[in-house]
């Protein structure tokens, strides 16, 4: 199977034309003979239109050796001078004017001239918004000479979003399904909502039982055209957590988890966005989640014959978590679905305190880290990929790092929800009872992305890329790191996974297709 | 994992589908005129050739808005088997019309300097932004005789500075999540659905290139 796949891909990519290449020319052709020079052309004056012969300007001082990095003068003004009177918004039923009018980077009052870069930005500044199909801008006369009308017509489009579909199935959970949606622009005021909702279905499998999350959210990326947003977000979990201890007369002697128990999470998010350029952004938040955790009261595990305590990390019965966040994100791929450019670098930090009132005191920081170059042109890029965290102190569960966020190879948690209880595979053959929860983790990515084809925004699909990776993930609690009963390599926790797939835009949306992402609904 | 191969043969085959889509990124052959003019080499476009298709109706619309439409005309000439060019220029032409005088402000800019004027009439605009006649495209002294060269076009409208695109699509990639699934945020990919308009990196985009030609030996 793996050699049909092998040979579909390369079928593909062979069977792709070679566009920056012309096809095998016709036979060459030899330049006109030597012309005696010609006098350069004559302008016509200003005011008088070309006739048509008239010749394009004749100079030739500006040739030089190639030079890829030509810039070209962007900022050069010309046209006349226009005072901005009124702007009009036409084309919305759904979006409020204003909205549109706060987006614009110009406003009535406003001197500049008429090839002004404000008016060109105009447009995607108003795309930017994300509400709407298509915007175009023209200019009017005004009431006085000098003065114009600015009309900015938009195309609304549907701003329901499918985020995220989940379904699946593996021995933990007999089946799950959910599904993640939004509304960008409720009721045209520019408030983001969404919701999601899961439900999983118990295995045969001690002590576990159905599941279901839920999570609503609301957004508003500008306030009043300010840099500052907010959001907010509530989630309830009704959970059943696998873990490894002995339970109903099965010792837990084997890697993977036994049995679980049963816990419930209620919480809430409330946080802030600055928007410190067009591409990075500064965000704050608070967290305050209540747990209730019907633990079993002295979990155990026997290894090598040795009863030893399992620590679940979390208080039994009711706890509360309190956290404050704040976080950095800077994007500068022009295309974040299929990027083959520029890079993206995220860091978040959160601190739990039983100052704020909550029941663990501890602190994480995750981050990641996206480069990808083009290379041999346009249709390739090579990406290096980096994600780690580290979590610091007695932090609950569930913000410690879960196997399945490093090991692309297993199935993620959904609304926090563990739905799968596989053993991430072992190829490197190391450390074999990697935990399924650490304090210290990551993956590092080589990514080769291939790009299948492109259209112009015409077609129903816009683009793909193939892309095949590897990377190595590493999971570990600390203490555990602190000594070791093998050699070094065999206590290693760390591991590799392979990854290739395809990735697509559409006019319905974006979807990646990956090995990866398969093998974790099923295992 | 035979599952897992069979989604992605089936989404393989929608993307050998959808291939139709790479025939608007082919490069055009257009039969082009060369002469030497003193110590330059020159090119004009014949009819029925030329870059007058960069502009479809909208676009031609679009030229009596007031709004600046902008051509940026990439020109290489390369050896017949290589990328590599031997010269490159970079030719940009603006207009904006004028809504009170009523007639088209143009600035045409290349490497030699920068070339305003205005025309009447809407047809004028047009040719002035399009035209490519008797343009120099390299000193001859980088064109040894007898060796093989292809000149390449790469013709933007009104293109789109990456920065301003990354802009345009920034939502996406920041996703509407809430807190729960905190850790993929760093750790995961995404699949989303919604109605998705394409912002091209220009609103259209013609690569030609001409037949190969050679500097007969004097």
């Amino acid at each position: 199977m793996w050699g049909r796949l092998t040979f579909l891909l390369a079928a593909l990519v062979i069977a792709r034309p070679a566009l920056a290449d012309p096809p095998e020319p016709v036979q060459p052709a030899p330049v006109e003979p030597a012309q005696p020079p010609v006098e350069p052309a004559q302008l016509p004056p200003a005011d008088a239109p070309p006739g048509p012969d008239d010749d394009m300007p004749d100079d030739v001082g500006g040739l030089e050796r190639g030079d890829p990095d030509a810039v070209l003068h962007e900022d050069n003004e010309f046209g006349p001078l226009i005072l901005i009177e009124r702007v009009d918004i036409t084309g919305n039923t759904a979006t409020q004017a204003e909205i549109i009018r706060r987006a614009l980077p110009l406003s009535p009052g406003d001197v500049l001239h008429s090839s002004d870069r404000r008016l060109r930005d105009a447009r995607f500044k108003v795309l930017a918004l994300g509400f709407f199909r298509d915007v175009s801008l023209a200019i009017h006369k005004g009431s006085v000479r000098g003065q114009v009308v600015i009309e900015v017509h938009v195309v609304e489009r549907g701003t329901l979003v499918l985020n995220r579909l989940w379904f699946g199935s593996t021995d933990l959970t007999r089946w799950w399904a959910g599904a993640d949606v939004g509304e960008r622009n409720l009721l045209g005021l520019g408030i983001a909502v969404g919701g999601g909702f899961i439900y999983a279905h118990h295995g045969d499998f001690g002590g576990a039982r159905d599941q279901y999350a839920a999570e609503l959210r609301a957004s508003v990326s500008s306030v009043r055209s300010s840099r500052w947003g907010t959001s907010w977000a509530a989630t309830l979990v009704h959970g059943s957590e696998p873990f490894r201890a002995t339970c109903d007369d099965v010792p837990a002697t084997q890697m993977q988890p036994q049995c679980a128990f049963d816990y419930r999470r209620l919480g809430v998010r409330i946080g802030a966005t600055y928007d410190v350029s067009a591409l990075t952004r500064l965000s704050f938040g608070v967290r305050a989640e209540a747990i209730d955790a019907n633990l079993p009261a002295a979990p155990i595990r026997d290894v090598g014959g040795v009863p030893v305590a399992v620590d679940l990390h979390l208080d039994p019965g009711a706890s509360r978590v309190v956290t404050a966040s704040v976080g950095f994100d800077r994007d500068t791929r022009p295309d974040p679905i299929l990027p083959h450019a520029g890079n993206r670098f995220a860091v978040s930090a959160e601190l739990g305190s039983t100052f704020f009132g909550g029941s663990y005191d501890y602190a994480t920081i995750f981050g990641s880290f996206e480069q990808y170059w083009p290379i041999a042109g346009d249709h390739h890029a090579l990406a290096v990929k980096l994600a780690g965290g580290v979590v610091v102190g007695d932090a609950p569960r569930f913000d410690r790092i879960h196997i399945a966020d490093v090991d692309h190879m297993l199935t993620p948690r959904a609304l926090g929800l563990v739905l799968s209880t596989a053993a991430p595979l072992s190829i490197l053959g190391t450390r074999a009872d990697k935990p399924m929860y650490g304090d210290l983790g990551g993956s590092a990515t080589v990514e080769y992305v291939f790009q299948l084809f492109r259209g112009s925004g015409k077609k129903a699909v816009y683009g793909g890329d193939v892309f095949v990776g590897a990377g190595v993930w590493g999971l570990a609690e600390r203490s555990d790191l602190r000594a070791r009963d093998a050699g070094l390599f065999a206590s290693l926790p760390i591991d590799v996974y392979l990854d290739a797939g395809l990735r697509l835009d559409t006019d319905i949306g974006v979807f990646e297709l990956a090995i990866a992402n398969a093998l974790g609904r099923l295992r | 994992v035979r599952r897992a191969v069979a989604a992605l043969a089936a989404a393989a085959a929608v993307a050998i589908a959808a291939a139709p889509a790479r025939a608007e990124d082919k490069p055009e052959y257009q039969h082009m005129r060369f002469l030497e003019h003193g110590d330059v080499l020159t090119m004009s476009t014949e009819p029925p050739g030329g870059i007058g298709k960069l502009f479809d109706a909208a676009a031609y619309d679009a030229l009596g808005t007031g709004i600046r439409s902008t051509v940026v005309i990439r020109i290489q000439v390369t050896p017949r088997d290589s990328n590599d060019p031997v010269v490159e220029q970079l030719i940009e032409r603006s207009v904006v019309y004028d809504v009170w005088d009523e007639n088209y402000k143009l600035q045409l800019e290349e490497r030699g300097g920068i070339t305003k004027l205005q025309v009447k009439f809407h047809a004028d605009a047009l040719k002035w932004l399009t035209a490519i006649d008797d343009l120099p495209v390299a000193p001859l002294n980088l064109l040894p005789p007898n060796k093989v060269f292809v000149l390449r076009l790469v013709v933007e409208l009104n293109p789109v500075s990456k920065e301003t695109l990354a802009e345009v699509r920034r939502w996406l990639s920041q996703g509407g999540s809430g807190g729960l699934d905190r850790g993929g945020t760093f750790f995961g990919s995404f699949v989303s659905v919604f109605y998705n308009p394409k912002i091209a990196e220009a609103d259209r985009v013609l690569r030609i290139y001409s037949q190969p030609f050679y500097r007969p030996q004097s």
